[in-house]
């Protein structure tokens, strides 16, 4: 049972006090509860100190329980900057402090609050610059005291992480304490997900507001997701066991999130509720994103979630504005809510004896209900003037003989590494009470999160009659309500709701509220969301039109925002006060104060001066007083002051959960198995995962050599292969073809390039005439998927009537190519592949093994005798065993794309992206009798770019080269120098065998290589080489120039 | 950065499935008698409206349509009337 930390658990405790879950702290055991935050079960622990501060290694305490400043950053299970507050408790978990030496009760550096002098706004940019050599030793000293935690890098994913299953193993971020399977911390390993989701309403919140819309919308048959940052649903009703007509008001949160869930059991395709979710952002036209933190029964550990969402209701409802007084960080200051809830959900006992310095009803109440679970008590100070409370409240306090000040406010927390006392001082006037306490828990009122809103694109403005920014203008489709808003009683934030949930349905059922730009929209989702609800769709409108009325009225009939608290920092606070502004990044009053004496006096450039709402808290604790007081500073009304920009991520996901999960996506070729069974080294290439090697030696020398000798095959089956017909097929082909086309005939491959507008080449491949404006054309694998769109492209005025078929993954291809092709084809086919009957560049259909159709095409790109066999995808296992049985006794061997990317370069055939690049033409590369220079009338794209280029001079050339023996032997990528110039560099250049000496390829600038035909080349990549070699320019291609082997 | 497009053919949908194929520049001029200047002119040179311009996006996820928008890239937003065609 619970301990002396914990309290009794109440009707509204969210811990299971059966279920004990031991884990360790600083390497020392403890013990908490299923149901437990770390940092709760901490707390009930005794713990007081969390971590210490950034700059000046102040001891810090739990002070938000909502994950609004970087307090309890803690390292868990290894990884750093978890946020204790945030993080559900596991077995076996190991939490240390971080940014300390040793405990953080007893920082060594702790002694740097006392030099504070020394880091006034801003120092970082201005001090220690001076002299200038020595800020590079100041920095890494200030580096090693501030900041967060430390990343161990030896803890990180390891590089062979499990692939292609889409899961991500348990590997990495480790548990120490090992006990339960592992670490289920948010930030370590485990499994990522991603989902992607579209609602008619996005409900960002699932207080009483959120779920008063999530209902009004489901209730009209309308898509609904909500987003709720807790694990339940409920908001601030949650906690609260005040009586409100009759029922505890936590009753009245259950039963309205019991309809909604309810409503989701019946029809999960209408209302999908997600808890543990928190919205990072809403983007442009209402798109959401978030994640979803796993709970034990989840498949994933956290999951990133994006919902396009029609309308957004926003009810995120509100959080504590800190009040700023001298040492309102010390451990034993606290938040209202953290407080309450500390006691309320997770059944701890924040203190022995506390104080409350509140500007909101709600304090008063959380005081009530302290003081009910056996907190004494001594004071509540009010900043409002009396009056202005709930008098049933300040009743219930004197009821109690608890001393209520009003107009009153914390102005010191007193003792040094823990509150023990506190000074309370009137908000205007003299005078001061001291109480002894060892909490103090503060307020300057309530402040509505106004992230969402920001994000989503609203206009906001200080409303001076609740004391918060509110919205003055919101996109279209985007609806708020609840407590944001100001309003405070339960009925009137489930009206606001629910008013909110109409005016969305109204919206995208094409009502009034339907944003312009919209009204005319033909299909997609809108169109959808309007058939799916086609017959209804007038009525239900009509009905939630009118629907909408009422709640207007009953809105009005309920309690209207109430007035908040203006109260900026506390009494006689003093231009030097240590109170705190911003905890995350040690932003002090001084530090406004000095900010603004050196001209950066709105907060949007205090904020870049003094760190202010820079860090992990970003606008929630210094955004609103930030401007508040920087306001007051230059005379302005409080009117006048803009809050920061607040930007997402709202909540921080974990980088490995942005990433998302490591499934790599890639095709395999109908062969995939068939190479793997033969040894296949496989790479990826594009799309593909394709056989690279065959062997360790990544030079291929044996593949090379049985090409060369005998016969290799090629599974070439990304090869891109395209159909294309009708009327003007021709004259696409003659568009986008460099070359004239209308020479293509029967049963010859016609080679060719496509080039871009530049003249450059980007794809080339042969074309074959099958029939009456019907052709059959191949392209580079990597191209094989941006064909279609290139060709619609480039003929997008034209009106042309034709189809292009991509068949890139229904055929697959395989090539066989060496001296002994023809008799390995002979042996599985009976038509005719002699050299008379089918000749160089033909193409015929064949007929393979037990009459499997293949288009047979007569290439020569390896440079020897060859053929390409293009048959269904489902035969190419048959005909592959069909080849290699038949190969058999000509010493077939499988090749892979190493082996033919050098077979090719032998031959001086060029790669797109290793021989051509954006700077050279096809006339640079010498290809340029492609081209069809006389056409002028098929606009043929490219030309006229050929056109300009080719008279002029100094442009890169492709040129061949061989290494002059005994001088080195230079790599890819290795420059080509003229003296000191760089006038190029070697695109591909290997050691062939067959010739006996190292060819290669380069691109230089025009006339250099003119010079003795010589050109030089930097070696330094290769080992022991200083000195250039020297190539003589050969033309390409080296290996068989006349081409006798590929015709053979 | 995200929007939804109208897709003549598919309806609305969002932006990653689609291509941009930059501002409507008119047809490929013709080649005949056709400067240098004027051809990289007009591949290269594009205005900057400073509202809604005229687009050319491609459907790849989608149905495979290239077609036009009237979009006005300050806000990301297609402008009234300037569906898909």
């Amino acid at each position: 049972m619970a301990d002396a930390g914990r309290l009794p658990p109440g009707p509204t405790c969210r811990v299971d006090f059966l279920r004990p879950l031991p884990f360790t702290y600083l390497g020392r055991p403890v013990t908490g509860f299923a149901g437990d935050r770390v940092a709760s079960a901490l707390y009930a622990s005794g713990i007081r100190i969390f971590s210490r501060s950034l700059k000046y290694h102040r001891p810090r305490g739990l002070y938000s329980m909502e994950g609004e400043s970087s307090n309890t950053f803690m390292a868990i299970d290894g990884v750093p900057n978890e946020c204790a507050e945030m993080t559900a408790l596991r077995a076996g978990m190991s939490v240390r402090a971080q940014n300390v030496r040793g405990d953080p009760r007893t920082d060594r550096f702790a002694f740097i609050d006392r030099f504070d002098r020394m880091m006034p706004a801003g120092f970082y940019y201005r001090l220690f610059h001076r002299p200038y050599r020595l800020w590079p030793l100041f920095q890494n000293g200030l580096r090693r005291m501030a900041g967060t935690g430390v990343l161990d890098p030896r803890r990180g994913l390891g590089k062979d992480g499990p692939r292609g299953d889409g899961v991500e193993a348990e590997g990495g971020f480790r548990a120490e304490g090992g006990a339960g399977g592992g670490s289920r911390g948010r930030m370590g390993s485990g499994v990522r997900a991603e989902r992607y989701l579209n609602a008619d309403v996005a409900v960002v919140g699932g207080g009483a507001a959120g779920v008063s819309a999530a209902l009004a919308a489901a209730e009209n048959g309308l898509r609904v997701c909500l987003f709720e940052r807790r694990g339940w649903l409920g908001g601030h009703l949650d906690w609260r066991t005040r009586d409100f007509d009759g029922v505890a008001l936590h009753r009245r949160g259950e039963a309205l999130a019991a309809r909604l869930l309810e409503v989701q059991s019946r029809s999960p395709e209408i209302v999908k509720v997600f808890t543990s979710s928190p919205v990072t952002g809403v983007w442009g036209e209402n798109l959401v994103t978030g994640f979803t933190v796993g709970t034990g029964d989840d498949p994933f550990r956290e999951c990133h979630w994006e919902c396009r969402a029609e309308t957004v209701v926003v009810a995120a409802g509100c959080m504590d504005r800190p009040l700023v007084f001298n040492h309102n960080d010390r451990p034993g200051v606290m938040q209202v809510g953290a407080a309450w809830r500390l006691a309320r959900t997770y059944a701890v006992r924040p203190a022995r004896v506390a104080v409350f310095s509140v500007g909101d009803d709600l304090g008063l109440e959380a005081a009530i209900d302290l003081a009910e679970l056996g907190v004494e008590i001594r004071a509540v100070a009010d900043a409002r003037e009396a009056g202005r409370q709930d008098p049933e409240l300040v009743a219930a306090l004197e009821e109690r003989s608890i001393p209520v000040l009003s107009g009153w406010a914390a102005s010191r927390a007193i003792g040094r590494r823990r509150v023990s006392a506190c000074e309370l001082r009137p908000v205007n006037g003299a005078g001061s009470r001291r109480f002894q306490c060892d909490l103090l828990v503060a307020n300057a009122g309530m402040q509505p999160r106004i992230g969402v809103l920001a994000s989503v694109g609203a206009r906001l403005a200080y409303c001076s009659h609740t004391h918060s920014y509110q919205p003055i203008e919101l996109p279209p489709g985007v609806f708020v309500a609840g407590s944001m808003t100001g309003l405070r009683d339960p009925r009137s934030i489930e009206a606001s709701g629910r008013l909110a949930g109409l005016h969305a349905v109204t919206c995208c059922l094409g009502g009034a509220q339907k944003p312009a730009g919209k009204g005319a929209a033909t299909g997609g989702r809108e169109a959808k969301a309007t058939d799916r609800h086609a017959a209804a769709s007038v009525a239900t409108a009509r009905r939630a039109a009118a629907a909408a009325a009422s709640p207007r009225h009953d809105a009005h009939a309920h309690p209207g925002p109430v007035a908040g608290c203006d109260i900026r920092q506390g009494p006689a606070i003093g231009r030097g006060a240590k109170a705190f502004v911003d905890l995350d990044e040690d932003g002090t009053y001084k530090n406004v104060v000095e900010s603004a004496r050196q001209g950066f006096d709105v907060p949007e450039l205090a904020k870049r001066f003094g760190g202010f709402g820079l860090g992990p808290g970003q606008y929630r604790v210094a955004g609103q007083n930030l401007a508040m007081i920087m306001a007051e500073m230059r005379g302005d009304p409080v009117e006048a002051a803009m809050p920061t920009t607040v930007r997402p991520p709202l909540v921080p996901p974990s980088l490995a959960t942005l990433a998302g999960p490591n499934h790599d996506v890639h095709k395999r070729t109908p062969l995939h198995g068939e190479l793997a069974a033969r040894g296949a080294i496989f790479r990826r290439a594009g799309a593909w995962e394709r056989a690279r090697y065959f062997s360790e030696d990544r030079a291929c020398r044996d593949e090379i050599r049985n090409v060369r000798r005998n016969v290799g095959i090629l599974d070439s089956s990304p090869l891109g292969k395209f159909r294309i017909f009708g009327p003007d097929a021709l004259k696409a082909l003659q568009r986008i073809y460099i070359s004239d086309m209308r020479g293509v005939r029967h049963g010859r491959c016609k080679y060719s390039a496509m080039c871009n507008d530049m003249g450059q080449l980007v794809d080339d491949g042969v074309v074959v005439r099958e029939g009456e404006n019907d052709y059959y054309l191949t392209t580079s694998s990597g191209r094989a998927g941006t064909t279609v769109e290139w060709f619609r492209y480039h003929t997008r005025y034209d009106g042309w009537d034709y189809n292009l078929v991509n068949l890139t993954d229904v055929l697959g291809s395989l090539n066989i190519a060496g001296p002994n092709a023809r008799k390995v084809l002979e042996r599985v086919t009976g038509s005719d592949v002699s050299n008379g009957g089918f000749p160089y560049l033909g193409c015929r259909r064949i007929t393979v093994g037990d009459g499997v159709e293949a288009r047979c095409l007569r290439l020569g790109f390896v440079g020897e005798l060859s053929f390409e066999l293009h048959v269904p995808s489902s035969y190419c296992r048959y005909v592959w065993d069909l080849l290699i049985e038949a190969g058999a006794d000509f010493g077939i061997q499988p090749f892979g794309l190493e082996a033919q990317y050098c077979l090719r370069a032998e031959k001086g055939h060029v790669i797109i992206g290793a021989e051509s690049e954006a700077r050279v033409t096809l006339t640079d590369i010498g290809m340029g009798w492609l081209w069809d220079r006389e056409d002028t009338v098929s606009k043929k794209v490219g030309a006229p770019a050929l056109r300009a280029c080719e008279k002029q001079s100094g442009r890169m050339k492709l040129v061949g080269f061989r290494v002059d023996d005994g001088l080195g032997s230079p790599r890819d990528g290795a420059v080509v120098i003229d003296g000191d110039e760089i006038v190029g560099y070697v695109c591909t250049t290997r050691r062939s065998e067959a010739l006996g000496w190292q060819y290669g390829m380069a691109l230089v600038r025009e006339g250099v290589a003119g010079r003795g035909g010589r050109i030089h080349i930097r070696q330094e990549e290769t080992p022991g080489r200083q000195e250039p070699c020297t190539a003589t320019v050969v033309p390409p291609p080296f290996y068989d120039p006349e081409g006798r082997r590929l015709r053979s | 950065m995200t929007f939804r497009l109208t897709c003549p053919v598919c309806g609305k949908r969002d932006v990653y499935e689609f291509t941009f194929g930059g501002q409507e520049r008119g047809p490929r001029p013709a080649q005949e008698g056709l400067s240098a200047g004027e051809h990289f002119r007009w591949v290269q040179f594009r205005l900057i409206p400073g509202g809604p311009q005229r687009e050319w996006w491609y459907h790849g996820q989608g149905c495979g349509v290239w077609f036009r928008v009237t979009r006005d890239p300050a806000t990301n937003r297609e402008v009234e009337g300037g569906g898909g065609g």
